[in-house]
């Protein structure tokens, strides 16, 4: 019987926050964590998927993340379908910090 | 202001030490997020959206000026080179990191400061007027109260582990400037017949997805009785208070399933049963924390000096801030100066380090050292002389925190919604810098005179939409942000909450229909009516009617 956690439909990622950092990462297919959504591997392979949640579940243990969960993927455009996740994605639309940095 | 003893000290140095060796053992591994999580919430730690969140508790939203440099020094060296001040007077870093956060915690016990009572369902931070010990309106400076408060609320055994959390505010003036009403427990000074002074305790109000205005539950409560009584209070909360359902566990649903009379009577019996002795707080003790705020000495000046006044009738900028951001002092020839966190191309309530730096050096020189935030994301310089007034504003102007906007239409209260936040549905901030270029004309603003508009990202409400004179809710369905409207909130002494008026508009459409809705305002207004007195007497409808034309 399969473990997946995910009850999602279409292709999934996996994302989690960095425990030291905090940042929104996704897994890649390296199975490694990135924090760059467009290099996220998104996959409808259970077999992949199997091992993304293994990987998951064995680097939440090692605490180098926190909070693992796949997400839906849109096929079309390869973003995340929930609104909150495409933001986890893109980042705040207004940061001051950004406005310091301009500075 | 008030000084930490040797106890107050040691708590929270020993509160630092404790929590640097839970993340140690957080980052070896030795605990699990389940472990850690409610540990990190109790010393303000969130994961949001995109990073870390720290909370610093501001108790009752008085500062001195080393303590600002110390919010500006977490914010340079810990974060991205800015604060956030909340709607509960505290301040928000947006990007910690986690190893960061002890010595940054070490750093704010340097000049007596914390994050404890900043999340949690515990008794959170106190809240009070920000025009505290400067305003004549006051019968007496809140703050004592806020102090003795905060003291006995500070790791409350008994009430560390309530339902959900608990929000106390105090004001000393009937003009409510804390809104009390919107608080679990809401704490007037009042005088009674005899002229003694005490205390009007309102209880079950709050805002979130179930708004309801606060009851009176002690029209005059003795002194002496506060604690006790607040004791008594919060142990019926915490006996029959909901922990079923976290969305109906707060006391204001306690309070309206119970009603207010059956609520009073069991309040009134569990005080007539406590122990009064190990909880009465004793004369001697009140005057030693009311000592700490004792006024300054203010020096013998007249009103309306000539360097005011010849700067008014020469400077039409100095002369409009004066006239918005300027509020009268207890004391002849002093001012309360408010400090606008709204300028044009910022978020609501946002402050750079470099800013912060510059506001404390002001406090030093014009304000006896002191400043207060706002729970409308904006700062206060209590006891600023009226003929410093003139190099005070310039001094402001060097560092964009002389915007003249304060309760005009660009003076928005707003959270920190999509952007930051992971509860939220929907952006805020954008809404608000929208609002605020569309009525970018500052006579314009002044036309239309004071106009509470407030913002929320989601129903938890944060940014207190449902007393704005117009409050907007961010909502979302399937991945497009859309605005909801709410009309007629009040969040003063008549506290209100408004009336949603149907529909939801795109960010585009809620900008379009605003502008609509305050020209029909302009049109329809009588005399010196504001927003807000214009829509009472006019009604719903016919706002709405322009609004969804």
């Amino acid at each position: 019987m399969s473990t997946l956690k995910h009850k999602g439909k279409g292709p999934q990622a996996m994302t989690a926050n960095e425990l030291r950092d905090g940042f929104s990462v996704w897994l890649d297919p390296s199975m490694n964590w990135t924090r760059v959504f467009a290099d996220a591997l998104r996959t409808e392979d259970t077999d992949v998927m199997e091992q993304m949640q293994a990987k998951a579940d064995a680097d939440e243990l090692g605490n180098i993340v926190v909070g693992t969960y796949f997400i839906d993927i849109e096929p079309d455009t390869g973003l995340p379908v929930r609104y909150r996740e495409k933001f986890r994605v893109r980042g705040p639309s207004y940061d001051t910090a950004d406005l310091l940095e301009a500075k | 202001m008030y000084r930490y003893d040797e106890f107050d000290a040691e708590l929270v140095d020993s509160r630092v030490k404790q929590f640097r060796g839970q993340v140690e053992r957080r980052l070896a591994g030795k605990l699990s997020e389940a472990e850690f999580r409610p540990l990190r919430l109790m010393n303000g730690l969130y994961l949001q959206l995109h990073a870390y969140m720290l909370r610093v508790a501001i108790p009752y939203g008085t500062l001195s000026s080393e303590q600002f440099r110390m919010l500006a020094h977490l914010a340079e060296k810990y974060d991205r080179g800015y604060g956030h001040v909340t709607t509960r007077q505290n301040m928000q870093y947006n990007w910690p990191k986690l190893e960061d956060v002890p010595d940054m915690l070490a750093d704010l016990a340097t000049v007596q400061m914390h994050a404890i009572q900043t999340s949690g369902n515990c008794i959170r931070n106190v809240t009070c007027d920000p025009y505290a010990g400067a305003t004549a309106e006051e019968i007496e400076d809140p703050r004592p109260l806020a102090e003795l408060i905060r003291q006995w609320s500070t790791f409350h055994p008994e009430f560390t582990f309530l339902p959900r959390k608990f929000k106390i505010a105090v004001t000393g003036a009937e003009k409510d400037r804390a809104i009390i009403k919107a608080h679990d427990i809401g704490i007037q000074i009042v005088r009674n017949d005899a002229g003694e002074v005490g205390y009007k305790i309102f209880v079950g109000g709050g805002l979130g997805r179930t708004p309801i205005i606060a009851q009176v539950l002690r029209a005059f409560l003795p002194r002496e009785d506060l604690l006790p009584y607040l004791t008594a209070a919060l142990r019926v909360y915490n006996r029959y208070g909901r922990r079923d359902n976290k969305y109906k566990a707060r006391i204001k649903i306690l309070v309206q399933e119970t009603g207010i009379e059956r609520f009073t009577e069991q309040v009134e019996a569990e005080f007539s049963v406590i122990d009064l002795e190990g909880l009465k707080v004793s004369e001697e003790e009140r005057q030693r924390i009311t000592d700490y705020f004792a006024p300054p000495t203010f020096e013998t000046l007249k009103n309306d000096p000539k360097a005011l006044t010849s700067a008014i009738a020469d400077d039409r900028a100095f002369s409009l801030w004066v006239k918005n951001n300027i509020a009268p002092h207890k004391a002849d020839g002093y001012a309360i100066v408010n400090i606008s966190l709204k300028p044009l191309d910022m978020a609501p309530g946002d402050i750079t380090a470099g800013q912060m730096r510059a506001v404390a050096d002001l406090a030093d020189e014009y304000s006896l050292g002191e400043l207060r935030t706002t729970h409308q994301q904006n700062l206060v310089l209590p006891h600023v002389k009226q003929a410093d007034l003139p190099a005070l504003f310039k001094a402001l102007q060097k560092v964009d925190l002389a915007a003249d906007n304060i309760n005009l239409i660009s003076d928005i209260i707003c959270c920190p919604g999509m952007d930051f936040c992971a509860l939220a549905t929907a952006r805020s901030i954008p809404v608000s810098q929208a609002i605020a270029e569309r009525f970018k004309d500052p006579e314009r603003q002044r036309t239309i005179g004071e106009m509470q508009i407030k913002i929320s990202g989601c129903i938890n409400a944060c940014g207190h939409h449902h007393v704005g004179h117009i409050g907007i809710l961010g909502l979302e369905k399937a991945g497009v942000e859309f605005y909801q409207v709410k009309l007629g909130g009040d969040a003063s002494e008549s506290a209100e909450v408004g009336k949603v008026t149907g529909p939801g508009f795109s960010q585009e459409e809620l900008i379009d229909g605003i502008e609509r809705m305050v020209d029909y305002y302009l049109d329809m207004r009588e005399g010196e009516e504001r927003f807000i007195d214009t829509y009472r007497r006019v009604g719903m409808d016919a706002f709405k009617e322009v609004l969804y034309v």
